[in-house]
């Protein structure tokens, strides 16, 4: 379904991705785990385009995303749903109103279409009834579950969560681990950028250790949790684990 | 780098303006007006300040203000000579040789004096009234002072640029020479004794002195000679023809001893004004100044918006160039005062395009304030996260619905109170309107303050009327903030 080429990014003369390749399959969970300034959310960003890769290739269902125009990106869009470490709701709109607006103006469904779908969402969620709220009433937790929702909405083939649990104060970590792990079980497919292991061992098919830019070491939790290879993930495994 | 790029981007532009303006100015003096020129058109267009009773004054006839006054007279007598209409242009008495320099109007008369420097930009007819010259002075002072002489080394007030003043200046040695503006300002320092006394035309003295029982005149027993140059008409540079015309009519008014019959005109009319001097009498003055006011107000917010708005995502642009320009179009709107850009507006682009000074004042608002509107956009919409554009884009929508939905409700909320300070600001600002004769709030207060010789009241007026439009203004601004306080 996605498939990176050799990408690279490159802020002037800081280089944050050196050529990282990666396949992620239908269905598949992907957790990407590493040190800070290792590159995770850079590689994240650079899927969706929000970063522009400076060469390489991403492939999304084929397509090459590089060669795309805005209006061509846009559309992308709607199929690779974003979920961000600061919820980023829009605090102008109710929390129906976050996850009507796109699917209305994007793909011109029906107001009533796009509320009924919204309201499923919430109750799975678990927030049906903060529907009329602002997110400035609503509690860490509940603002990434709403933000989850939001993404959702528009039916997107994979979902990107960018660190979504390391804005959240502890006890509210739970309830948003909760609503991915749900939806690892049913099939999504997901790219997790998360500093939480028992999370990354539980739900990812594949875990990859990101670190000085490049993807150190790929495989399945237990290969890269049990069984590192590589001496900067076992440092890196050493110290998180010693927490 | 930066920095050398913005100056050469400002620098040249106005450079070239200028050395444009320099060239194109010679050729505008050099073309004067002719007779039949007038004739063609059929009206003879008469610029004059109307704040120097008798000479030229407003009265309210039926509601509508006119200008009247000796001053009008000769010149309806010059435009019946000729077969046209006259028509009359209320300007500061500053702005009027620049209007005709500019082609405002044909002619001007308002008490001028043909000194040669101003001989240097206009031409002239003979004179038509040389009057004596009188000091104004409090009732109470009147045994101390008697002529000129007894004002040695006391305070003494004249219209700037007058010839009053450099006739002070030479025959009274020592005095301390206040220069104010306008008459009934003078009056008002006079009757705060913040000045001694008044040197003025003897007709404007004694229109004031009969009309204000603490003032009384007393001949200044100046010695006129060839510094009296008494008042004329003032054509463009180079029109003879309309020149000989005006002096003909001149000839005509003094064989047929016209301007005392003028000057008791002016002395009926002035009784219409003074008759009843209470502020209600005048509420028509001060509601159409209002109107005046909050016209100018609501359009040029309304296009400030439009524009400051456009600003805003030039500023924000990729493109380089239209960066540019807005930042040079904000900072040189933001850096030249609003005085001169409503003159600019009048008086420079008149030389194209003739425009009213109603139309030139709101144009003229209006682009100054679109320069602080954008600023005040621009940062609201800088403050806005750009996770909030992320977000959004992330969702497929477009940069534009993007920015229509998610950023520019948030930075409008934002940015809600300083816009407010902008519109409040603007009532007050836009009253530099009056030196081109726009009949705002301000204007019609001196038309109150020249028509009634009163002149703490009308300013106390118009004063209150201020604070209740900015007050309305900022409680209603209020109230559509708490509005958009949703939760």
């Amino acid at each position: 379904m996605l498939k990176i080429n050799q990408l690279v990014k490159k802020y002037g003369d800081n280089l944050v991705l050196n050529g990282v390749s990666g396949e992620v399959k239908d269905g598949q969970v992907i957790v990407v785990i590493g040190p800070s300034g290792g590159g995770k959310s850079t590689l994240l960003r650079c899927l969706n385009r929000l970063e522009d890769p400076t060469s390489g290739q991403i492939l999304f269902e084929g397509t090459d995303l590089m060669t795309l125009s805005e209006k061509q990106l846009d559309q992308i869009r709607t199929k690779m749903g974003m979920v961000f470490q600061n919820f980023n709701l829009f605090p102008n709109l109710t929390v129906l109103e976050n996850l009507t607006l796109a699917p209305q103006k994007v793909k011109k469904e029906s107001l009533d279409q796009t509320i009924a779908k919204a309201k499923v969402l919430l109750a799975r969620v678990g927030l049906a009834n903060k529907a009329d709220a602002y997110s400035e009433q609503l509690s860490g937790g509940q603002k990434q579950r709403i933000a989850i929702a939001r993404a959702l909405a528009m039916s997107p083939d994979v979902l990107l969560f960018d660190e979504p649990t390391s804005a959240l104060d502890p006890e509210m970590v739970g309830e948003v681990l909760k609503v991915m792990q749900d939806l690892a079980q049913e099939g999504m497919t997901m790219v997790i950028v998360t500093h939480e292991m028992g999370f990354a061992r539980k739900v990812a098919d594949e875990v990859w250790f990101m670190a000085d830019s490049q993807i150190v070491e790929k495989g399945t939790p237990e290969a890269i949790f049990d069984h590192p290879q590589e001496p900067r993930t076992k440092q890196f495994l050493a110290q998180v684990l010693a927490q | 780098m930066k920095i050398k790029k913005l100056l050469i981007l400002v620098g040249i532009p106005c450079m070239l303006l200028t050395m444009y303006f320099i060239n194109h100015q010679q050729s505008v003096l050099a073309a004067g007006q002719t007779v039949s020129q007038v004739q063609a058109k059929k009206t003879l267009i008469l610029g004059t300040s109307p704040d120097y009773a008798p000479y030229e004054f407003l009265v309210n006839k039926k509601g509508k203000n006119q200008v009247v006054g000796m001053d009008i007279q000769v010149a309806q007598k010059l435009a019946h000579d000729l077969g046209v209409k006259l028509v009359v242009k209320s300007m500061d008495f500053d702005a009027l040789l620049v209007g005709l320099e500019t082609g405002k109007v044909d002619m001007v008369i308002s008490a001028m004096s043909p000194t040669d420097e101003r001989r240097k930009s206009v031409d002239f007819s003979d004179v038509y009234y040389l009057g004596g010259q009188s000091i104004l002075i409090n009732q109470t002072d009147t045994r101390d002072y008697h002529s000129k002489n007894s004002f040695i080394g006391k305070k003494i007030g004249v219209q700037t640029g007058s010839l009053q003043q450099a006739l002070t200046k030479k025959q009274i040695k020592g005095a301390q020479i206040t220069g104010l503006a306008k008459v009934p300002d003078l009056v008002l320092a006079l009757k705060s004794h913040k000045i001694d006394g008044i040197v003025a035309e003897e007709p404007v003295a004694t229109a004031y002195a009969s009309n204000d029982p603490e003032l009384v005149q007393i001949d200044g027993k100046f010695d006129l000679g060839t510094d009296m140059q008494g008042s004329a008409i003032a054509f463009p540079k180079d029109s003879p023809t309309l020149v000989a015309a005006a002096n003909k009519s001149i000839d005509q008014i003094k064989k047929q001893k016209l301007i005392p019959q003028y000057l008791k005109n002016a002395g009926q009319l002035m009784k219409i004004n003074t008759h009843n001097t209470s502020m209600w009498h005048y509420w028509a003055y001060f509601a159409k100044g209002i109107g005046y006011t909050l016209f100018i107000t609501i359009v040029s917010i309304a296009i400030g918006i439009l524009i400051g708005g456009l600003l805003a995502f030039g500023r924000l642009a990729k493109n380089k160039v239209v960066r540019g320009l807005a930042l040079v179009y904000i900072e040189f709107v933001r850096g030249t005062p609003l005085m001169i850009q409503i003159m600019f507006v009048y008086f420079g682009i008149g030389l194209w395009v003739n425009i009213p000074a109603l139309v030139a004042g709101v144009i003229a608002v209006s682009l100054n304030s679109a320069a602080y509107v954008a600023e005040i956009i621009r940062s609201g919409l800088n403050a806005i996260d750009a996770g909030q554009t992320e977000a959004s884009r992330s969702l497929g929508l477009s940069q534009r619905d993007t920015m229509r939905y998610i950023v520019l409700p948030q930075a409008l909320k934002n940015i809600w109170p300083a816009l407010g300070n902008e519109f409040i600001s603007l009532i007050k600002e836009s009253s530099i309107v009056s030196i081109i004769g726009v009949t705002d709030l301000i204007y019609q207060l001196k038309v109150v303050q020249s028509a009634t010789y009163k002149g703490v009241a009308p300013i106390f007026v118009a004063m209150v009327i201020y604070f209740i439009m900015t007050f309305s203004l900022s409680k209603l601004l209020n109230y559509v903030e708490r509005k958009m306080q949703h939760a």
